[in-house]
């Protein structure tokens, strides 16, 4: 019989509405999540969550202040927006760490669990006297994971400054080149937009986390073969520095320092946004071949003298990307971004240098992201029935497995929810007992 | 305690083992978002090799600006790997590739559906030989669905423009703004390794492997948290909101006194009283409007509170602010550029910012992999190299090929190096020998 085309093969082995009739990659990990004012610990222990992985939330008795970074200050169902797209799949109880009493209970949890996720001051979990030091004395095999501005060592590390994704983003160089360019004999006041500008979503929390994620994963390889746990540190301005590719080289190359270019790039052509009779698209055509496709696309190829050109390397130059930019934007401007889309790939097949073509991708809103047909086809917005919350779009399904897809079982739950069942799965508390320790405030 | 745990650390890293010693990713990637996850996996102690197509190799290697006659994109995101040029459109080489693929544990590549299989090494070829390999395929737009079988070429750009990312990230009425990063390759080549890490505990406990594939585009929306739910129950399209954080207040971006940028952010009811007290204004945080979180982030509210700390901090040196930010508990932040994060003592101390002597590149400063781990610290160890440098320590260490075999490979073109070209030749002041591992 012959091989099935690989896109249906793939399609009926990897569809994220078969993934509940799979087995689960980490269903015999138990992770605590004792992380706090943090989305980086949260977004970490969702992407093991995900997996299969029992997570456990750990929240002071009043619940994490992260509940309360909600966009506007906007509650659905008594739950922040953030929160309840990162509280899937995990378990919520409550637990005062101030409490003496709730420190030997937090003990019994960490004897049971396999990975520990905790985002306090350095410090802080020592002189709680559950530091790492005093945890792998009860359990050799724990991974401790701590996720902090600065990290766990160096000389800032014992900074009194909290964590929050725009600092990240600002401190690790990321921000600096991002933005506008200011129009010439412009200022600040008059065009306050020209600036180092941020990324909008939640970047270096969600990267910071993610790599926490890998080292998790990679620390639990470790102890599959030799048994030993181990401690992990993170400090989220390195995890999203570490994305900058090469302006850290061309600075010890030369000198240069990476200035902002709006929406072209540094060094890259074809590589930009372009505006259309619509709203705008990106443009990528990095190789020479590509770059010609393009202006043969367009009608341009004898008027811009494409055949003639024989290498990339001029067009990077900014001053090249300055000359051609408005060249190309003038012949953007006449269409629409549909229409530029069809170009590229009717171009594909019939084009001159076919079936090379160049890229062209609509600059979108997330709200025409999300009437996508081929998002909705491929279940990243498929809602959640969450037994709590109700039917919730909350991305997923971000990639696709044969074996052990990743699910979404519910999104989130309110403070301390599972505090019944969860007492008494790790601790033998019955009603009683937790009833006592709820009046005595420690849970 | 926490000094005793990572004393010694930066010193100790090349007295401790890898945490992936002993596994071998097999890659054939290209660019940015294929590439930089064997990289992770080189610098956690996997054995990378990354096959490139003869002569021309890697496209980032034509990309600017130029480091010895190389692109430094490519010798960031290409740390701790062997190299060789393996053209696969020749049978002889597509039975190299079976024949590595039988000795590895990961494959790794990011070209456009069908291309693998057309060259007989996709997964359900490779599994054949190799039932337990774990075979991560990323690319614009995933394997299945409209955009992949229409088989529309991708970028980074092309994913942060699709997914609303770059829409998000601009000032209200401007236009959408890039990113200056290639936040998506690289966002979605991590979590790409999380896939992988996932699966091989899942092969550790099962024997199966099995196939994963990613797109850019589906990866950098997850991060994008609350835009979704809002849109479903607000019925409204989220709104971007330049440098102010919709969902956390205070925290923004400020212009100080001397025109540089600063970070700021105390949402925390100590971090907000902290921030109140060092401007001088302690009544603020138990003013109505701003008492609480949720009721300082109402848009009105918000406005208020920021146009307030905008003011006192146009009258602030960037220093000032970050002093204080230590003293009051609160977050501060210059926006520092490269030369800021080159040079910081922190990252120099802690071994982020770690130095490389390369026999190829020479001497410079580099990321270290971001996750510090006690016991089995990453650690990043040499650099890129040309087109099949190190075919002849690849093909006889591994494979266990004669000068001979390797020759008749040479001469039917299935192996082959790097030509006469910048970015594809070693470095002008390469001495013939630096570098290589089999024969010098």
């Amino acid at each position: 019989m012959a091989e099935k085309k690989q896109s249906d093969w793939a399609k009926e082995s990897d569809h994220p509405g078969i993934a509940h009739t799979r087995p689960e990659a980490l269903d015999d990990i138990t992770v605590l999540d004792m992380s706090y004012k943090s989305f980086a610990g949260c977004y970490c222990s969702s992407l093991l969550a995900e997996f299969g992985a029992e997570v456990v939330r750990i929240e002071p008795p009043k619940g994490d202040f992260i509940r309360t970074c909600t966009p506007y200050g906007m509650l659905h169902k008594g739950e922040g927006l953030n929160y309840l797209t990162e509280g899937r799949n995990k378990f919520h109880i409550t637990l005062d760490m101030e409490k003496t009493e709730a420190l030997e209970v937090f003990k019994g949890f960490a004897a049971q669990a396999d990975v520990l996720i905790e985002t306090y001051r350095p410090g802080v979990m020592d002189d709680w006297g559950v530091g790492y030091e005093q945890l792998k004395e009860i359990n050799p095999r724990l991974i401790f994971a701590s996720i902090t501005p600065f990290g766990q060592f160096g000389p800032r590390s014992k900074s009194k400054q909290p964590d929050y994704d725009n600092i990240i983003q600002a401190r690790s160089g990321i921000q600096y080149d991002t933005g506008e360019v200011m129009p010439e004999g412009r200022t600040y006041d008059e065009c306050p937009w020209a600036i180092p500008t941020k990324a909008g979503p939640w970047i270096g929390w969600c990267q910071s986390g993610t790599f926490m994620a890998v080292g998790i994963l990679a620390a639990l390889h470790w102890r599959q073969i030799t048994g030993e746990g181990q401690a992990l540190d993170v400090a989220t301005a390195e995890a999203y520095a570490c994305f900058d590719d090469y302006a850290h080289l061309w600075y010890q190359l030369d000198g240069h320092i990476n200035e902002r270019c709006g929406s072209l790039d540094p060094v890259l052509w074809l590589y930009c946004f372009a505006p259309t009779k619509d709203g705008g698209v990106f443009l990528g055509g990095l190789r020479l071949e590509m770059w010609q496709a393009f202006a043969d696309m367009l009608g341009k190829w004898d008027e811009w003298g494409a055949g003639d050109w024989t290498t990339m390397a001029p067009f990077g130059e900014m001053g090249e990307q300055l000359k051609w930019g408005p060249l190309v934007f003038e012949e953007t401007r006449k269409y629409t971004n549909e229409e530029l889309v069809t170009m590229s790939i009717e171009y594909a097949k019939k084009g001159r240098l076919a079936p090379i073509t160049p890229v062209v991708a609509p600059v979108c809103s997330p709200e025409e992201t999300m009437k996508d047909a081929n998002w909705l086809d491929r279940g990243i917005f498929t809602p959640v029935a969450d037994p709590v919350y109700g039917e919730l779009i909350a991305a997923q399904a971000q990639h696709k497995m044969t074996e052990t897809p990743i699910r979404t079982k519910w999104v989130c739950r309110p403070v301390g929810y599972d505090n019944e069942h969860i007492y008494l799965k790790y601790m033998g508390f019955g009603p009683s007992k937790l009833k006592a320790m709820k009046e005595q405030g420690i849970v | 305690m926490a000094e005793d745990t990572w004393k010694a650390y930066k010193g100790k890293k090349y007295f401790k083992p890898s945490p992936l010693k002993g596994l071998r990713v097999l890659e054939v990637c290209t660019l940015l978002f294929g590439p930089l996850g064997p990289a992770i996996l080189g610098q956690l102690g996997a054995e990378v090799i990354k096959c490139e197509i003869p002569p021309l190799g890697d496209v980032t290697r034509s990309l600017l600006p130029v480091w010895k006659e190389q692109s430094p994109g490519l010798l960031h995101l290409n740390p701790n790997k062997y190299w060789i040029g393996l053209d696969l459109h020749k049978p002889e080489a597509q039975q190299v590739f079976h024949e590595l693929a039988a000795k590895s544990d990961i494959i790794e590549d990011n070209l456009r559906p069908g291309v693998m299989e057309s060259w007989s090494v996709g997964y359900q070829q490779i599994k054949e030989i190799n039932p337990g390999i774990i075979y991560i395929s990323k690319n614009g737009f995933g394997q299945w669905g409209q955009y992949a079988e229409e088989n529309r070429p991708s970028n980074d750009g092309a994913a942060q423009a699709l997914s609303g990312y770059a829409w998000m990230s601009s000032f209200p009425d401007q236009p959408p703004l890039k990113s200056r990063l290639f936040i998506c390759d690289d966002y979605g080549a991590l979590m790409g390794e999380v896939t992988v890490l996932a699966a091989l505990h899942y092969r550790e406990r099962t024997g199966k492997g099995q196939y994963i594939e990613l797109s850019q585009s589906e990866n950098i929306m997850r991060t994008m948290s609350w835009v979704w739910p809002y849109q479903q129950v607000t019925g409204k399209g989220a709104m971007p909101a330049g440098n102010r954080d919709v969902s956390i207040c205070p925290a923004d971006t400020f212009r100080s006194i001397d025109d540089t940028f600063v970070a700021i952010a105390a949402p925390a009811p100590e971090e907000f009283k902290g921030l109140c007290t060092a401007m001088g204004r302690p009544e603020l945080a138990d003013d109505p409007r701003f008492k609480d979180h949720l009721t300082r982030l109402k848009e009105e509210n918000a406005t208020e509170i920021l146009k307030i700390i905008a003011d006192w901090v146009r009258t602030k040196k960037p220093q000032e602010l970050e002093a204080l930010a230590e003293e009051y508990g609160f977050a501060a932040s210059r926006v520092c550029n490269v030369k800021d994060v080159v040079h910081d003592e922190h990252f120099r101390e802690r071994g982020f910012m770690t130095e490389i002597d390369d026999p190829v590149y020479g001497e410079f400063i580099d990321h270290e992999f971001p996750v510090m781990m006690s016991r089995t610290p990453p650690r990043r160890k040499w650099t890129a190299r040309p087109v099949g440098f190190d075919n002849e320590y690849v093909l006889r260490h591994i494979l266990g090929k004669s000068d001979g075999e390797m020759k008749q490979l040479y001469e039917c073109g299935a192996l082959g190096k790097w030509n006469d070209m910048q970015g594809r030749r070693p470095p002008p002041d390469w001495d013939g020998k630096a570098g290589l591992i089999m024969a010098r």
